[in-house]
């Protein structure tokens, strides 16, 4: 025992004295730019988090990076932010350094062979975007197609892993005590890293255009193989707004409604029939179009969810007998029994506590026709925060349904925004 | 001098000899000593097209002239690096001899500082052309000497740096230089 503590003690010092240094810490350049006062507008980007920008504290940059999938779930345990905020979070990107274009050149070069201006017929130099871990470029292919080329920032990924290296040992309390369990950080490290594989988003991209093609709706970007590497990935170019200048043009209630409808569906369905879904719910990931349309950009974070996971949400939503039957809570049990995890008095409490309080309410199990629920209302997010949060303290969060939760939380974030009316339990009918 | 690069990359730098050279180039050895006296003569040729040729690029690259200061510092050494990378191996020799004080190619010796001089000087220009003359610091008159020490310690991390691509190095240059001209920047208000 001591001399693991010793390895690891000695593998964070290590770390600290080295790898945290100059390059090795992805916090450490969000530190960085927070006390050098560096220039935010290094790219010129089209701030596609406003309003969450402009209600964060300047400190909360610090929260940017994988510390804040983290921050999410210790600040929902711990209630020290409010609710708006929290709400906030989960709808921001996580962001990279800026590159100017002698290292976009570099990186392009190092990673496909060739300088960009060898490879399009036309390339933009400067950004116009943020991605995560990376930032976007306009280009235009030899035969004359326009794309958009996702460069990532050098060396990030050991930036990230050594981060959770330090975080792992400074949360051994908490790892102890339950809180936050080893299981959790493995999860959101393994998505975090995985999102740093433009390969393995190639991947999923393919795979949820193929299952999404049911959503007329929906658009999902082409890859260009043949421009892409782990690091570099090229795509066809999406149109549509973000959601800041999508509301900025006041669109109608209908458009609102059905955009709204929509958006539900496109979650649901992935949830409950693709058994996989786009988890990242950051505005900047979602363009939206004057018909309703929704073109998904960003597919760096998408979670599988195991059959059973998918099973068990399929047979708890819409349940149409009482949450308090034995049947209900032999749902409960058996999933997390299925899933390894101990269902503890409390834990089932809060999980029948947020069926009834949340489920129940917006989605109803025996709904009257066309009824709609109305998402403009601020109180279904606080009773969404505040069952989170006694499902955290009770220590019943199930590893698997991390990201899928804040995905949930960014789709009723968005709902609200658009002030929706949705006809939620017809839409999840459908899709079971 | 390409065929005394390839058997420095090959055979070593010390076992490298000038005869070995005129073979591998098929001249006579005398030929070799009417351009270079010494094989560390060859050695400094190079680097002194190492530094003219990362001159040449940053000063003949017209989207340079308006880049910020730290993208410039960058493209130069990206270029010198660039300019190196198919002689890696030689380099590492080469910069244990640098640190000889009695060898030709030692840092000290009098080519070795002509070599330094034009690159300080450039610096020196290129911080001109960035920070307005009439707010000169101690700190900025200090900058290009301590940006050739940087550029030392650069190369020496380049030469450990055992990532793909140098994944490493391009993330160490960029943030280090992002840090050291916010620095220079801060000293001068």
């Amino acid at each position: 025992m001591a001399s693991q503590k010793n390895t690891t003690t000695a593998r964070a010092l290590g770390m600290a004295s080295m790898g945290a240094g100059i390059a090795g810490s992805y916090a450490g350049y969000l530190l960085q730019r927070v006390f050098l006062g560096e220039a935010k507008g290094k790219i010129k980007l089209k701030s596609t988090h406003v309003r969450a920008a402009r209600r964060m504290a300047d400190e909360m940059q610090a929260l940017r990076g994988p510390a804040m999938k983290l921050g999410q779930m210790l600040s929902l345990q711990t209630g020290v932010l409010p609710d708006e905020v929290l709400a906030e979070l989960a709808t921001l990107q996580m962001e990279a350094p800026g590159m100017h274009p002698s290292l976009v050149r570099v990186q392009i070069k190092a990673s496909l062979g060739r300088e960009p201006e060898e490879i399009f017929k036309q390339f933009t130099s400067e950004p116009f975007a943020a991605a995560s871990l990376g930032q976007v470029h306009h280009a235009v292919t030899r035969e004359g197609q326009r794309v958009v080329v996702k460069i990532q920032y050098p060396d990030i990924r050991r930036a990230i892993e050594n981060d959770f290296i330090l975080f792992r040992t400074f949360s051994k309390p908490a790892q102890s005590s339950g809180h936050i369990p080893k299981s959790a950080i493995d999860e959101i490290e393994e998505q975090i890293i995985a999102e740093t594989d433009y390969l393995r988003e190639a991947d999923n991209i393919e795979f949820l255009a193929g299952r999404l093609a049911p959503l007329s709706f929906v658009k999902v970007p082409n890859v260009f193989r043949a421009y892409s590497s782990d690091k570099v990935l090229t795509m066809s170019l999406m149109t549509g707004r973000h959601l800041e200048d999508f509301l900025a043009q006041r669109p109608s209630q209908k458009l609102r409604n059905q955009l709204g409808a929509n958006l539900f569906e496109l979650f649901q369905l992935q949830v409950y029939k693709i058994e996989a879904l786009h988890a990242d719910p950051h505005w900047g990931n979602y363009l939206f179009n004057d018909d309703a349309g929704i073109s998904l950009v960003d597919f760096g974070c998408v979670k599988y969810l195991s059959p059973e996971a998918a099973a068990y949400l399929r047979s708890v939503c819409l349940y149409p007998g009482s949450t308090d039957s034995a049947d209900f809570r032999r749902l409960l049990e058996t999933y997390y029994k299925q899933a390894g995890e101990k269902l503890l008095p409390g834990a089932r409490r809060a999980l029948i506590d947020f069926a009834e309080t949340f489920y129940r309410k917006v989605y109803p199990p025996h709904p009257d026709r066309n009824q709609l629920f109305d998402f403009s209302d601020a109180a279904f997010l606080r009773d969404f925060l505040s069952a989170s949060k006694s499902l955290f303290r009770t220590k019943g969060v199930i590893t698997e349904f991390i990201f899928t939760a804040r995905a949930e939380m960014g789709l009723y974030q968005t709902l609200h925004r658009l002030k929706a009316h949705v006809p939620t339990s017809q839409i999840v009918k459908k899709c079971l | 001098m390409t065929s005394a690069l390839s058997l420095f990359q090959t055979k070593g730098f010390d076992s490298t000899t000038t005869k070995a050279i005129a073979r591998k180039a098929g001249i006579a050895e005398g030929t070799v000593f009417n351009y270079f006296r010494t094989k560390e003569d060859i050695a400094l040729h190079f680097f002194e097209q190492e530094v003219d040729q990362a001159i040449a690029s940053v000063r003949e690259n017209p989207r340079l002239r308006k880049a910020p200061l730290e993208e410039k510092l960058f493209a130069l050494v990206q270029a010198q690096l660039e300019f190196l990378a198919p002689y890696e191996k030689f380099i590492g020799a080469a910069f244990i001899h640098a640190l000889k004080p009695a060898s030709p190619l030692g840092i000290f010796s009098h080519r070795a500082q002509e070599l330094r001089h034009r690159y300080v000087g450039f610096v020196q220009e290129l911080l001109d052309e960035s920070l307005p003359k009439n707010q000169h610091t101690p700190l900025s008159f200090l900058a290009p000497e301590v940006f050739w020490i940087y550029y030392l310690g650069a190369l020496l991390f380049w030469l450990h740096d055992s990532s793909p691509d140098k994944q490493h190095t391009l993330a160490f240059l960029d943030r280090s230089l992002s840090i050291g001209v916010s620095f220079l920047k801060q000293g001068k208000r």
